[in-house]
């Protein structure tokens, strides 16, 4: 156990999609945990299996899409454990969007065109019994809108989502998200849609809504500066499976994984200078076929003998510092 | 508020020139027809000489087309022009026949949404499951099947074989407040002749309806599924909130479109009423407008088509207006 006081527990989790194609086996034994009070991220290529390992946490897997296996427990408070995969739909609907909120990608995608801000930030209050009707909630919304700092809430309150622009439509989200006062936020590439300036502005506004509200962190990206400036703990996915670990120091100072370290060479660090970057051979899989063994091994330059054979376990190389990899397995310890 | 009126007073003065346009197509279309209107009225071969002459000067038949035309939309508009086959006036002949095809209209309009839209969405929700199959092929009838044919089959069953509905007479109760009998007897509490009517016009108006429902139909199984399959559905579901609200959303989302659709389904009812009207034995404007084309009544049958274009339009005016209030993208 990694954590002293986890808020989410994750064991072995396996989910399918049932296409027309074929079975895609998306999500392929995750475990991880989420301590209280820290931002956790899932970083990986498109296609990883990130947003679907953050929506499998409340079941929020629509047909074709199944969770095939696997253990979630949730833990509102120290102590108090919740069976997610036990709970009716009711009950899971009632921890969706008050215990545990989402924020999108693309925030133009998350708000219905027809009704106002104010409507949607009241609704998502109404249904979870903070407020008692809509219309207490839409006076209650400019409170909420202020909170995520979008300029000027109280005439916001009555914008429809056209009228705004993709930064204040994040912002509206993330007071939606916010309204309920959730333990856990799950951040799928919350700024990936939106323009350098403003990712700059709701990166930090988010850091700072962490500390003031108490909250934990689950934040989805491709982005290894966003990891960096942001992340407590980052899990590295490759094809549907954690590949690595660590704390974010450790892992930027030394990555193990060969995707890892792939990744890490994939980032720009130089400004100015000529430098090619590298990038990883490959494709990333179909996971209909998924490649025998490690998932990798296809695109990995140190592949040997049990790579294609048989799956690395997920095992701890330094304090903390999870890594599933044959070539840390082998002797148990380093290179 | 301001903005809605300035479209609302800008729509009605596009209403000048559509009417002029169509009621100037019909009236050429009809005018160069190689036929001598005046000795038809006059009782055709047997025609008085001198009679065919006081008609010809009357209607200004010896003039080109489009002065007849003009002479015939004054005296339309003036309430002076006299068809030269019934000898009433134009208008009050629209007066008289007007109110059945609005009655059947307008029963037909609430079949197609009591019906239409109720069926796409149940086929929506059970999408994939025999009902809906069920209801794809009714609504698949809907459209390719000719409503005469159907017409008959239904009269052949509910007339011949159940003698459940007549076919000749249209209620008509001693009050008068807009004219039409079904709105009047609604204004009046006066459900004994609301359901005469709805009893005489039930079958007329289904039939009438069929395609519509049709078509309805299968736009709203379209349009919700579309609007389901929404992401911001997707973030209904993230927040937790229940299933009645997410089909609020979704329906309300789907309703965009549908409205639209409608409003040209009501076209479709009027295009329709004239073989509607003509084999349930209703007199309507239809059926008025069809006897006036075959008595060379083309004055008449121009009036009848002013009256349609009217009711069109205005059905198309408000249609456009509940287009912005559903939706708040649209600026008028």
């Amino acid at each position: 156990m990694r954590c002293k006081d986890p808020i989410i527990v994750v064991k072995d989790l396996y989910v399918n999609f049932y296409t027309y194609a074929g079975v895609v086996k998306a999500i392929n034994g995750v475990s991880f945990e989420i301590c209280r009070g820290e931002t956790y991220c899932l970083v990986g290529e498109t296609g990883c299996g990130k947003s679907v390992t953050s929506r499998a946490l409340t079941r929020l897997i629509k047909s074709p899409g199944r969770i095939e296996k696997g253990e979630i427990y949730f833990y509102p408070e120290p102590g108090k454990k919740i069976d997610i995969m036990k709970l009716s739909d009711e009950e899971i609907r009632k921890i969706r969007g008050y215990d545990i909120a989402y924020i999108f990608q693309d925030p133009s995608a998350s708000l219905d065109p027809l009704y106002t801000i104010g409507y949607h930030v009241a609704e998502t209050m109404a249904f979870h019994g903070v407020v008692q009707s809509i219309k207490e909630g839409i006076k209650k919304a400019a409170q909420v809108l202020r909170l995520a700092k979008m300029p000027d809430p109280e005439s916001r309150v009555r914008a429809f989502p056209h009228e705004l622009s993709g930064g204040m439509k994040q912002r509206a989200v993330i007071g939606m998200s916010l309204a309920n006062r959730p333990k856990l936020l799950i951040a799928d590439e919350p700024t990936t849609a939106l323009d350098v300036t403003i990712q700059a502005q709701i990166m930090n506004f988010l850091k700072e809504l962490k500390e003031k509200e108490n909250l934990t962190l689950l934040l989805i990206t491709h982005n290894m500066g966003l990891v960096a400036e942001m992340c407590d703990t980052v899990a590295v996915m490759y094809a549907g499976e954690i590949v690595e670990e660590a704390p974010v120091e450790e892992l930027f100072k030394n990555p193990l994984h060969p995707y890892t370290r792939g990744l890490m060479r994939a980032v720009p660090k130089h400004v100015g200078k000529n430098v090619t970057l590298e990038s990883i051979p490959g494709t990333v899989p179909n996971l209909i076929f998924p490649p025998p063994g490690c998932r990798f091994h296809p695109r990995c330059p140190y592949r040997f003998d049990p790579c294609d054979k048989k799956r690395p376990p997920l095992i701890e190389i330094e304090k903390n510092h999870k890594v599933a990899c044959w070539l840390y397995a082998k002797e148990g310890g380093k290179r | 508020m301001a903005e809605l009126r300035r479209f609302i007073i800008r729509r009605l003065i596009t209403f000048v020139p559509t009417l002029i346009g169509v009621t100037f197509i019909v009236y050429l279309i009809a005018a160069v027809v190689p036929a001598n209107p005046a000795r038809l009225w006059a009782g055709g071969q047997k025609a008085n000489q001198q009679v065919v002459e006081m008609l010809i000067k009357e209607y200004h038949l010896n003039q080109p087309f489009y002065i007849q035309y003009y002479y015939f939309m004054k005296g339309f508009l003036e309430n002076t022009m006299v068809s030269p086959v019934t000898g009433y006036k134009v208008w009050h002949e629209i007066k008289v026949y007007m109110p059945v095809t609005v009655q059947l209209t307008l029963i037909s309009f609430v079949f197609i949404v009591l019906i239409g839209i109720p069926l796409g969405i149940i086929s929506a929700l059970k999408k994939d499951t025999w009902i809906d199959a069920t209801i794809r092929v009714i609504a698949l009838l809907g459209v390719s099947v000719p409503i005469f044919w159907l017409a008959y089959l239904l009269i052949f069953l509910f007339f011949t074989k159940l003698g459940w509905i007549t076919l000749s007479g249209t209620p008509t109760p001693p009050y008068s407040i807009t004219g039409i009998p079904l709105i009047d007897s609604i204004l009046k509490l006066d459900w004994r002749t609301f359901a005469e009517v709805i009893k005489r016009y039930w079958l007329p108006a289904l039939v009438l309806a069929y395609p519509g429902i049709g078509v309805i139909a299968r736009l709203v199984r379209n349009t919700f599924l579309d609007a389901l399959g929404s992401d911001f559905v997707d973030y209904i579901d993230a927040r937790g909130l229940p299933r009645n609200q997410m089909y609020r959303h979704v329906l309300k989302n789907a309703m965009v479109p549908i409205v639209t659709v409608l409003g040209l389904q009501f076209g479709g009812l009027l295009a329709g009423a004239p073989i509607t009207e003509t084999i349930f034995g209703l007199p309507g404007i239809g059926r008025f407008m069809l006897t006036s084309i075959y008595s060379s009544d083309y004055l008449s049958m121009v009036g009848g088509v002013f009256v349609i274009a009217l009711i069109y339009m205005t059905v198309n005016l408000i249609v456009d207006i509940l287009y912005a209030v559903i939706d708040p993208r649209v600026r008028y």
